[in-house]
This record gives structure tokens, sequence and C-alpha cells, in this order.
């Protein structure tokens, strides 16, 4: 008998999401619980206030815009069920996600559905690789952040350099590209090995990194992680240049390791709302900490953002919401756009083209300098 | 009882069989899921629920059986159900291998120890162990099985693949259960030193019951490869193995009907709680716990054996 | 020499918070015969607890920087041990008569649902204690420089464990828990209140748990609302290794697990070395089927 009560719950909850008319839907797929839930909170905030503003000022061509979230829990298996439930209600486009692994098992049931989807935080390079028409991310790409951290620590003249990743699926993406960069340059790689995130101790690590004596360390992880090893490596009275990658951009880096650790490191990162001069970002910033009173914590939810501007601006532009028309015109016509990370403009496979990437460098107050 | 109870299960399995026909893709590749645990689960509950192993560490063989698709897929191009039985020799064979020195071990001493197994097993993924594994990127590109000429590509048409291969799952298991091999499972469940004393070589049975589970799991692991196209280590991580726990515990361990229900909730609930958003989870694990309080031996626990002694003894005495 | 002396001590200080933890699943489970899943989670509620209370009630202003830790880690344990007896008394008491495995999924359900009203309460976010309750200072010894917190960390543990070591063993609450633990039939007969007795186990288990996660939040500074599964994880290794249900066992298997980390990083891999440590676990009980200090218990007859 309570099977068959089940069964008939999961009837009427079907029922519950009928469509409703008049409003042009576009979906929202972000890590909302689970390991990256701080994450995925971020982007459903930003893409709901900025969808707020687009219905304040009337909507898109006079059909208001509504924002469907599922979340996908970080995770490969909730992300294909989180798809298929999108690709059911009648959207437009999908925004996210932010795993490289997770956005892929998604992306053959959205390109199956002809849904376009543009991801905000998967950086992996195969991802725009497949051919797949109606994918796009405003996030740049791997090989790019390889390419300018292997400038960066060439520049600076380092010879003996140690890189550090977490054996996640973009760390190490990162770590591997700028390793090969740098080999082939001739530099001396004297250390290249992952630590376990979301742990608390690193002094391990640390005392191992430090008799290889490096004279500087690349970290391509997450800033939760890079906090600690900057603060762990201050207690020990090492002295060594640290570098991180965009994962490493969100304040709560600071936090972590304190004004006083935190001072000098340097990380890579596409710019921030809060380091550009256009209209737009400033008005986004303004309208962020108004409605949340903080300001917004990483840099990919942002670029989620971004995702959702890009897809209203398509629409309004063509007049349409037929997939291809947008597709066609985000990839050949869109031209420039000011998002809140720059401008944005992609190419036609999808990737957002141009020099994103900034040296970032943290002052003694904590702050986070563009150099 | 008995009667009613059949009633429902054909009921249920009407239902279910017809469901394609009136839900979307989402409800379908829900329970597409709800299938694959259902297996797993079931594969486990070989393990857990008649053998008595507490075994936490079944996103191995699952796992290992994945890869072993992957890879050979990826790399000769072989039909995907052709590894099928590949799959689950490989993961039965591990089973074999890791099980010989670890089966003597009491209750909660295993318990880590396959805890244990599952994150070597996924650590060694996540570090590309000989080259072959990609690494936290896992394997991408695996092909749709193709089933008498008809390529499997759609929800509902892995829903009748994944369906099919449960309701085989569900038969074999069954006779197992009643089988010879099954009863002295459950003997040795409940006393292993009166099991071995009337001649069940305990040793040998917990590990025929450890492989069996996990030859099952491994062919799992081949049908969610080809389902997915790509796995990645984080698909077969600690909690996968917590899940299929709480699966055969909720629904009742040693019961076939107690653990697909088990699926249906530990599996069907976090969807059905989305409209909850951040909260669902929360309300899952209250959940968990208020279910198991009012029903501790799990939901639907196994009926107790009935010999039919009354065939023996003629009609007097009615059982 | 320097290096395996430095990483020695790395591993001790991790070991110690294991340990600590570790003693909270031992002390529980000898009793219960339970794996109280949601250890781990009464864990991280201590460090968000410590948080909360430091930031709002300002002790900082009137006291030392040792008489805060102090006055913070009593109201901790006091909290945390509040939560952990509604534990007990909501998802397990009801469940102690049924199989012991009906009890491990409400443990894991009342760990889930902690971890989310966790995140629920604080978010997501990484939270952060104030950087500037304990001195910094590094002590020179063989020419290694070792935190002092370092060594106040494993310092604690040692104590706690020998307190809470004399405790079971020389007071009559001790000798009543003791006798809970052998045998909950015989002890009842012998006038013993059982249920009280398994609801001062489960104060002093999660005020241990709650402690640890107040000394990792003060020392490390960074908590998140997942990494009391981490850490339960690990605790529950550390207390399989040294032999469930023992007390100096679960304080030489946190120490251990730490050390075994810390050595596998230095000098094997270390992303290898969670999978080390099983390896050494797994091999360490294929000899030892108890653990390192767990009893030789007689097959049943």
């Amino acid at each position: 008998m309570k099977k068959v009560l089940f069964f008939a719950l999961i009837l009427c909850l079907m029922a519950g999401t009928a469509v409703s008319a008049g409003t042009i839907k576009i979906g929202l797929m972000a890590p909302i619980t689970g390991a990256w839930a701080s994450e995925g909170q971020d982007m459903q905030q930003i893409v709901e206030l900025l969808a707020e503003e687009i219905n304040a000022a009337g909507g898109i061509n006079g059909q208001k815009i509504e924002i469907l979230t599922e979340d996908d829990g970080g995770d490969p298996r909730t992300a294909a069920l989180a798809a298929q439930r999108l690709s059911t209600q009648g959207i437009v486009a999908v925004i996210g996600t932010y795993g490289s692994a997770v956005t892929e098992a998604s992306q053959g049931i959205y390109d199956e559905a002809g849904l376009i989807q543009v991801a905000n935080g998967s950086t992996a390079i195969r991802l725009s690789e497949k051919g797949l028409k109606y994918f796009m991310r405003t996030c740049p790409r791997d090989d790019e952040q390889g390419l300018v951290a292997f400038k960066t620590l060439k520049s600076g003249g380092y010879k003996s350099i140690a890189i550090l990743h977490d054996n996640s699926s973009y760390a190490k993406g990162l770590a591997d590209e700028a390793k090969a960069l740098l080999e082939k340059d001739g530099a001396n790689i004297v250390f290249y090995d992952a630590l376990t995130p979301k742990e608390n101790d690193y002094s391990a690590i640390l005392t191992k990194m430090k008799a290889a004596k490096p004279d500087v360390v690349f970290f391509t992880g997450y800033y939760g992680e890079a906090g600690l090893l900057l603060r762990q490596k201050m207690e020990m009275n090492w002295n060594v240049p640290f570098l991180g990658g965009d994962a490493t951009n969100n304040p709560d880096l600071v936090k972590i390791a304190g004004n006083d650790a935190a001072a000098g490191f340097m990380f890579l990162s596409p710019p921030v709302p809060q380091d550009l001069d256009s209209q737009e970002a400033k008005a986004f910033m303004t309208a962020y900490k108004k409605k949340y009173n903080a300001e917004p914590g990483s840099v990919w939810a942002v670029l989620s953002g971004d995702g959702l501007r890009v897809v209203a601006e398509a629409i309004k532009a063509t007049g349409s919401t037929e997939q291809d028309k947008l597709v066609a015109y985000l990839k050949t016509k869109m031209d420039n756009f000011p998002g809140l990370t720059g401008q944005i403009s992609f190419n036609d496979k999808g990737d957002r083209v141009g020099d994103l990437y900034r040296v970032y460098k943290v002052d003694n107050n904590g702050k986070f300098i563009m150099q | 009882m008995k009667n009613k109870r059949i009633v429902i299960y054909v009921a249920f399995g009407v239902i279910l069989l017809l469901s394609p026909s009136f839900l979307n893709a989402y409800w379908v590749d829900v329970l597409n899921n709800v299938g694959l645990y259902t297996i797993l689960a079931l594969s486990l509950n070989i393990i857990l629920g008649h053998a008595g192993l507490f075994h936490m560490g079944h996103a191995a063989f699952y796992a290992l059986g994945a890869y072993t698709t992957a890879i050979i897929n990826t790399t000769y191009h072989i039909p995907i159900l052709w590894l099928l039985p590949v799959s689950g020799l490989v993961a039965g064979l591990a089973a074999l291998v890791v099980a010989r020195p670890i089966i003597h071990l009491r209750g909660d001493y295993l318990l880590i120890v396959t805890i244990g197994l599952v994150e070597i097993i996924r650590i060694a993924l996540v570090n590309n162990v000989f080259g072959i594994t990609g690494g936290s990127n896992g394997i991408f590109g695996i092909s749709r099985p193709v089933l008498l000429g008809w390529k499997i590509n759609k929800p509902w048409e892995f829903f009748y693949l994944i369906w099919g291969f449960a309701a085989v799952t569900i038969f074999l298991f069954d006779r197992l259960e009643k089988s010879r091999f099954g009863r002295a499972l459950n003997y040795l469940r409940e006393d292993d030193v009166a099991a071995e004393g009337s001649g069940i070589n305990t040793a040998h049975y917990k590990l025929i019951a450890f492989v069996i589970g996990a030859f099952w799991a491994g062919m799992v692991g081949n049908i969610f490869a080809a389902k997915m196209t790509i796995i990645a280590p984080e698909s077969f991580n600690f909690w996968e193995s917590v899940v299929l726990f709480m699966i055969v515990l909720l629904g009742g361990r040693g019961s076939i009907p107690g653990v697909i229900l088990g699926s249906f909730l530990v599996l069907g609930l976090p969807e059905i709680f989305r409209q909850f958003a951040t909260a669902r989870m929360l309300i899952f694990g209250a959940f968990m716990v208020v279910m198991m309080i009012f029903r501790t031996e799990g939901i639907l626990p196994p009926l107790p054996r009935k010999y039919p002694i009354a065939k023996v003894l003629g009609r007097e005495g009615s059982v | 020499m320097e290096l395996f002396i430095q990483q020695l001590t790395n591993g001790l200080a991790v070991g110690g918070i294991y340990a600590l933890i570790a003693l909270g699943y031992t002390m529980v489970y000898g009793v219960l015969k339970l794996i109280n899943f949601a250890h781990g989670d009464l864990f991280t509620i201590g460090a968000y607890l410590g948080l909360t209370l430091l930031t709002t009630l300002g002790l900082t202003n009137y006291l030392g920087p040792f008489g805060v830790v102090i006055v913070l880690a009593l109201m901790v344990m006091g909290l945390v041990a509040i939560v952990g007896a509604a534990l007990e008394r909501v998802a397990y008491r009801p469940l102690r008569t049924s199989h012991r495995l009906s009890a491990v999924v409400s443990a894991l359900g009342a760990s889930i649902f902690f971890q989310n009203a966790v995140m629920l309460i604080y978010g997501a976010r990484y939270k952060v204690y104030p950087h500037d309750i304990l001195p910094r200072t590094a002590i020179h010894v063989f020419g290694l420089d070792i935190p002092l917190i370092r060594l106040l960390i494993l310092l604690t543990s040692i104590v706690m464990m020998i307190g809470l070591y004399l405790f079971i063993q020389r007071t009559k609450i001790g000798t009543a828990i003791r006798a809970a633990a052998i045998d909950q039939g015989a002890a009842k007969l012998m006038g013993i209140n059982v249920d009280r007795v398994i609801m001062i186990v489960f104060l002093i288990g999660p005020a241990l748990g709650g402690a640890a996660g107040l000394m990792v939040g003060l020392y490390y500074g960074q908590i998140n609302f997942t990494m009391g599964w981490l850490y339960g994880l690990k605790a529950f290794t550390a207390a399989i290794l040294g032999g469930i249900g023992n007390i100096p066992g679960a304080m030489v298997g946190g120490l251990l697990l730490g050390v075994i980390e810390a050595m596998g990083a230095a000098y094997i891999s270390i992303a290898w070395k969670d999978a080390i440590a099983f390896c050494v676990l797994i091999l360490i009980l294929i000899v030892r089927p108890t653990g390192l200090l767990g009893e030789r218990v007689a097959e049943k007859i």
C-alpha cells in the first residue's frame, strides 16, 4: 500500500510543475548543497538579483524572465538528474554550472534537448572541444590560464618551482598545463604533488616542500586551502613567494590566512567587478551590496551573472527565443558586450575570447590589488 | 497477508512497467537511478543482509566494474553489453583477492576495512593509477549500449534496460535466498559458531557471498558507465557506499521488497524534496531518523521463513 | 633527521585532534556497541558554537588568552554535551533494543541532519576565527621551529585522555560505565541505572568532540560545515586502529594515524597519504584483528 501511495505522491508532484505561460524561462544549475554550496548559493543570489533588475526594467522585449534553479549537488549523477529536470520545463537556456566534471555530465543532455548552456566555472579544455553546438562558457579555459601562469613565473625570474594542486579536475589541469610549458622552457620543477582538499593541517606538505627549496610555489587549488597554506607557511617562518590560480580569488582567503600571512600573495584571475571602471560593474556592485549587504564572493559566481546577461542580450537583440538564432547571435554577432567581468565575445567553439587574466597581489591590508 | 502482498507487487510492477508512458524524461531518469541503486542494493543485500557482514565499501566494486567497462570500451571499442560479464568478473575477482584476508574480521573492524577499500580505490583512480583511469577527469566518450540492433540512448530506453536487468536480478536473488546457500548464510549471520558446528564452512560461505555481491555490483557499474558516458572518481566515493548501506537497512535487511522500497525512498525523496531547495537534505536526514525509530527493523523486514510442515504432517497442523 | 622530527611533530599535532575525537567514538562504542556516525558533526557544532560565543560575548575584553580559551572550552563542552544527550534521547534510545545496524542508520540520518542544519544556520561559506586569540610563538628545539600551540594541542589531548582514563577507572560513575559496557543486563541487576550511565557517556563523548572542534577552530582558524565528516572518519579509523572501546587505544590510534599520515606524505606521496594510512590500517587489522590495544574477545560459544 505504501508503494502505491508513494507513487501517487510522485504523480502529484509532477503535476505541480505545470508550465506557466507568458514568461521567458531561464534555468540555473548550481551546486546549492554539497561541498561547493558556498559557490552555488552565490551563483543563485547573483543570477536572481540580475533577473530582478531585468524585470524591474520591464523585462526583455516586454516579457518578464523567470529563473528556475536546480541543485546539482556538485556531483555528476545529481547533475544529470538536474539537467533532465530542467530540460523538461520549457526553458530557453541554462546558466551553469561550476565544476567541470559536473558540467560534463549535463552537457549531452542539454545538447540533445537543444538547450543553450552557458557554463560559468568549468574551465576544462575538452568541454568546448567536442563540437557541441549549444555549449558556451563565460569563464576562460585552463590552457589560457596555464600560459599566463607560465609567463608570470618566467618574468618573475624564478628558477626552481614547486607546483601543488589538489587533484581536482580543474586544479590538476591547470598544474599540468603550467608544468608542461615551464619544463619546455627549461625551468626546474623541484616539487609536483597534490594535497587533499578540505583538510586543516598542511604542515606535513609544507615541510616537505620546504626541503625541496623552491624559489616560488604555484598552487592551483582553491582559496580555502590556499589560505591555510599561507598561514601555516608563516608559522614555519618560511618566506617563499606563493602564486595562486584563479580559484584562489575569494576575499575569504585573506580572512583565513590573516592579513600578515596573505600579504604578498599573488594570484591570477579574470577581473572582478570591484576592479572594473565600467558602468555595468559599478551598478552591479552597488545593487549587490544593497541587497545582500556584502561583497560578492567568488568571481565564478559573478561569471554566472554574465551568463544570464549575455543570454538576455541575445534574446533582446534577436527578438526570439529560438536556440539556433540565439547561438548564432552569441557566437558570431555579439562583440565586446560589456559584462560584469570585462568585455565579452565568444568564438565558434563557445569559448570566451580575449585576454582575460590579470595578475593580482595582496597588499598589507589584505586588499586585492590588480597589477 | 501473503496474497495481499502479491497483489501489491503485481500492481506495482505493472505501474512501473507503464510509467515511461506518463512520466517525463526527468522522472524516468529518476527511476533509472532508482533502478541502478536497487540492483546495487540487492547485491549488497546478499553480503550485508543475508550474510550479515558489515560492508560499507560496495562502491569500490561498482567503480571497478564501471572503470573496466570504460577503459576497455574506449581503447578497444568493444560493445558495452559484451563487457557486462567482464566487468562483473573483474569486480568479483577483486573481491575474492581482497576479501580472503579480511573476511574473518568482526563487525565494526570489517566495516572500517571496507571503508578503507573504497577510499583506496577512489584515491588510486584520482591519481591515475597505471595511467589508465584518467585521474580526476575520469574517462569520457563511452559508447551507448546496443541491444539486438537497438541503440539505447533516451531515458525511457535505459529504463527498460535497467529495470529488465533489475527483474532478472530480483528473480535470481529470490531463488538464491530460498536455496540451501541462502539458508546457510542466514544461519551463519545469526550464529556463526553454531553454523560452523553444523558443518557450514563459514569463511567459505562468507567469501562466496562477497564475491557474488561484488560481481553484481561490477555489472551495474557497466550499465552506469554506458548511461553516463563519462565516469569520474567522485561518482564512487565513500558516500555512495553509505547510501547503499542505508538503502538496505532502511528497507529491511534481507528483504528484496524492502530493499526495492528502500532505494525508492533514499533516491526518490531527495528529488521530491527539491522544492525545499537548500533544506532538502536536512529534511531527508530527519526523515531517516524518524523512519528508523518507527520501523527499527526497516520498513519491510523479511517475512519469517515458513516451511510447509503441514504438508509433511498431513493437514492437521496449520502454520 | 631534522626533517623526520619536524614531520613527527606535525603528525603528532594532527593525531592529537584525531585522538580527542576518537575518545568520543570509543566511549559510546564501549557502552552501546554503536558507531556514532554523527559524532563528527558534533565536532563541527563545537567549532561553530565556539566561534559564535567568541564573537558575541567579547570575552577577550576581560580575560587573557588562556582564560578565554578555558572559559570558551567549558561553555562549548557544556553546550555540545547537551546536544549529544539530546541526540541520544531522540535518535538512539528508541533503537536500543533493536539490531545494532538500525542505530547506525539513525546515526547517519542524524549526521546528514546536523551537517545541513549547520549549513542553513551559518551559511555555506568558510567561517574564520579571529586571529589574535592565541600567541603565535614558536619554540626552538633541536634547531626546529615548533609552534607552541601544536604542543599545547597535543598536551591538552593527553591531559584529557588521562583525566578520562582516571575517571573511568577510579570513580564510582566510571565503574558503573565499565559495568554497563560489559553487560547491561547484569549491571541493571546490580542496581546501576543504565539509562543514566548512557546519558553520562553521551555527555562526555560529545563534550570531547566539541572541545576538539574548538581547538581546530582556534588553531587553524578556518571551519566549514562539512569538516566533521572527514575528521569523523579519520577519528573512527583511529579508534578502530587502537581497538575500539578502549580509551588508551583511541589515544594511541589517533596519534599513530596522525604520524602515519605525516610520514606517508613526507616519504612516499602526499596525494596517496590517505590510501597509505588505510593500507597500514588493513595490514594491522590482518595481524591483530581487534586493533592494537583491543581485547582479544573470545568467540561466543
